[in-house]
């Protein structure tokens, strides 16, 4: 007989995505080579690496809309050629917040939008879906500029927002290609708050592309290196964070780590 | 018909205005119109946010091809039209897809094609003739009942599925790859969309013609953006802005006496100018 905690042990180890042997070409080049890792539930993921090294290559092939070379990719243990369960999968692009500020959409409206998919093709939204729009907006914190046209909030707003409309079809795994780029430290901070809550309140697993180094380390599980070959591993008391970089990085990297921001994250909460 | 002619009093003229109401050629006029503009305004908005407004006058140019069969094969030009547009858009979809060409090139190149074919068979006919001119320009006066029939039954089906689709069309306009992801069939959603716009484009031929029919299409959305509304309310302003424009061209062109789809674009553009203003003062 297992015993209860073993058995918590073992649901918060269940594999989400796997990935085994994988390759993806772009342009006939090979981008990621030989990739081998798995993702569990629960998991918050930091993906590092230089650019150009296929980091949104490999998220793209991650949600299929990139076709992989050679490799396997399961998604919730099934082949993800025959996966179908895309509401469990939540993506926000690199560049998300660069939409066209004249759009007329108002902040409920976009994040709504989060709740259009296949299995409501042709019907009008339900009042549950708004209800979960309203609860959305009110746990990131954006409720009062609901009925703000999208091209009028600030840079942060805005990365809230977009985190709202993956959000709202409640997905177990959320991947964000650098969402962050452009803010300030302050709102970078309150955002990588934000996720931490979400990975912790909500269970939902989170994979991060960026390039901020002390949020890597200081808040997340793992961190993935990508740089044509993809390296991850568990952050702990024990990982040398520089050892780990430079296999992706190589070795004229210097790499800074503000420690104290560290400790000052974990004091703030 | 000029209203104003012969001096009447004041008084005289209104009792005209209303009694012009009691013609069946206005009320055909008008319900006709109203469908045309309603329908160009609300696909025409999803036309600018989706930087395609030139597919419009692509097709509408395209289409002239059809309605100079029509006239040659002494069919009803709608119709002829309406499967010509529908065979461009088709085209359109095709060479984009293909990575034959852009989507600019490949409108020019169905503009051409349809807008030449026209001309040869308008030459093989013994050149232009009164009716062929009503469809270059615009003739909504002369609407009849099977032309009425013809622009209600596309109107009503183009308004049918923009809303039973509204929100899926929307997801796909404002980011197409995310609702790729989400499981939404973007690409069929897309030819359905651009049939719309074909259907939308023939229905609105006999009201506004063929060169101006774009016009009608992009101004009353053009307007309603400037208003930085929710999209829910660009849609009704853009919808309301199509509605005034055409209604308000209708009764001055009747009595002045000019010409209506002239009359319906310079209303159209006024409220541009008068919206754009809005925006800048505000």
């Amino acid at each position: 007989m297992l015993e209860n905690s073993q058995l918590g042990i073992m649901q918060e180890r269940t594999s989400i995505l796997e990935v085994v042997n994988l390759q993806v070409n772009r342009s006939n080049s090979v981008v990621i080579e030989d990739a081998n890792f798995t993702v569990h539930r629960g998991d918050y993921v930091g993906m590092v690496g230089p650019n150009g090294g296929g980091k949104t290559t490999l998220i793209l092939a991650l949600l299929h809309i990139l076709p992989k070379t050679k490799g396997t990719i399961r998604l919730f243990g099934q082949d993800i050629e025959s996966f179908s369960n895309w509401e469990k999968v939540a993506y926000v692009p690199q560049h998300a917040i660069n939409f066209d500020p004249h759009f007329p959409l108002s902040v409920r409206e976009l994040v709504a939008l989060g709740r259009v998919n296949r299995s409501n093709l042709g019907r009008t939204l339900k009042r549950e879906d708004w209800a979960s729009v309203d609860e959305v907006l009110e746990f990131m914190g954006i409720s009062d500029a609901a009925e703000r046209r999208i091209g009028q909030l600030s840079g942060g707003q805005k990365q809230r927002v977009f985190v709202a409309k993956a959000l709202v079809r409640n997905p177990e795994i959320i991947l964000l290609d650098e969402p962050i780029v452009g803010v300030d430290a302050e709102t970078q901070e309150k955002f990588y708050k934000k996720l931490s809550d979400l990975n912790v309140e909500r269970g939902i697993t989170i994979l991060l592309v960026t390039h901020d180094l002390t949020a890597v380390f200081c808040r997340m599980s793992k961190v993935m290196c990508i740089n044509r070959l993809v390296n991850v591993s568990e952050i702990n008391a024990d990982l040398k964070p520089e050892e780990v970089l430079r296999k992706a990085y190589g070795e004229h990297f210097h790499f800074v780590f503000h420690e104290h921001k560290c400790r000052r994250v974990f004091e703030d909460e | 018909m000029n209203i104003n002619a012969g001096g009447f009093s004041k008084m005289n003229e209104l009792m005209d205005i209303f009694r012009l109401f009691g013609f069946q050629f206005f009320q055909n006029a008008l319900l006709g119109g109203t469908i045309a503009a309603l329908t160009c305004a609300w696909v025409g908005l999803f036309l600018i946010l989706r930087k395609e407004a030139m597919i419009g006058d692509g097709i509408a140019h395209t289409a002239f091809g059809g309605i100079a069969l029509g006239l040659f094969l002494g069919v009803n030009p709608i119709l002829t039209a309406l499967l010509v547009a529908v065979l461009a858009v088709l085209g359109i979809s095709y060479m984009r897809r293909k990575g034959l060409a852009q989507s600019d090139s490949a409108i020019a190149v169905m503009l051409a094609v349809g807008f030449s074919a026209g001309l040869i068979i308008i030459s093989l006919a013994g050149g232009f003739n009164v009716e062929l001119f009503s469809f270059l320009f615009g003739s909504i006066l002369t609407i009849d009942q099977t032309d009425l029939i013809i622009v209600s039954i596309l109107g009503i089906s183009t308004i049918l599925v923009l809303g039973i689709f509204y929100k899926e069309l929307l997801s796909i306009t404002f980011d197409e790859e995310g609702a790729r992801l989400m499981g939404i069939p973007v690409r069929w959603l897309s030819l359905a969309f651009n049939l719309l716009v074909a259907f939308t484009i023939v229905l609105s031929i006999k009201v506004i013609g063929v060169i101006l029919v774009v016009a009608l299409l992009v101004l009353p959305g053009l307007s309603a953006l400037q208003l930085n509304l929710s999209f829910k309310g660009t849609t009704l302003a853009a919808v309301c802005f199509g509605v005034v424009s055409m209604t308000t061209g209708i009764l001055l062109s009747a009595i002045y006496n000019v010409a209506t789809s002239g009359v319906i674009v310079f209303t159209a553009a006024a409220i541009f100018i008068f919206t754009a203003t809005y925006r800048k003062l505000e």
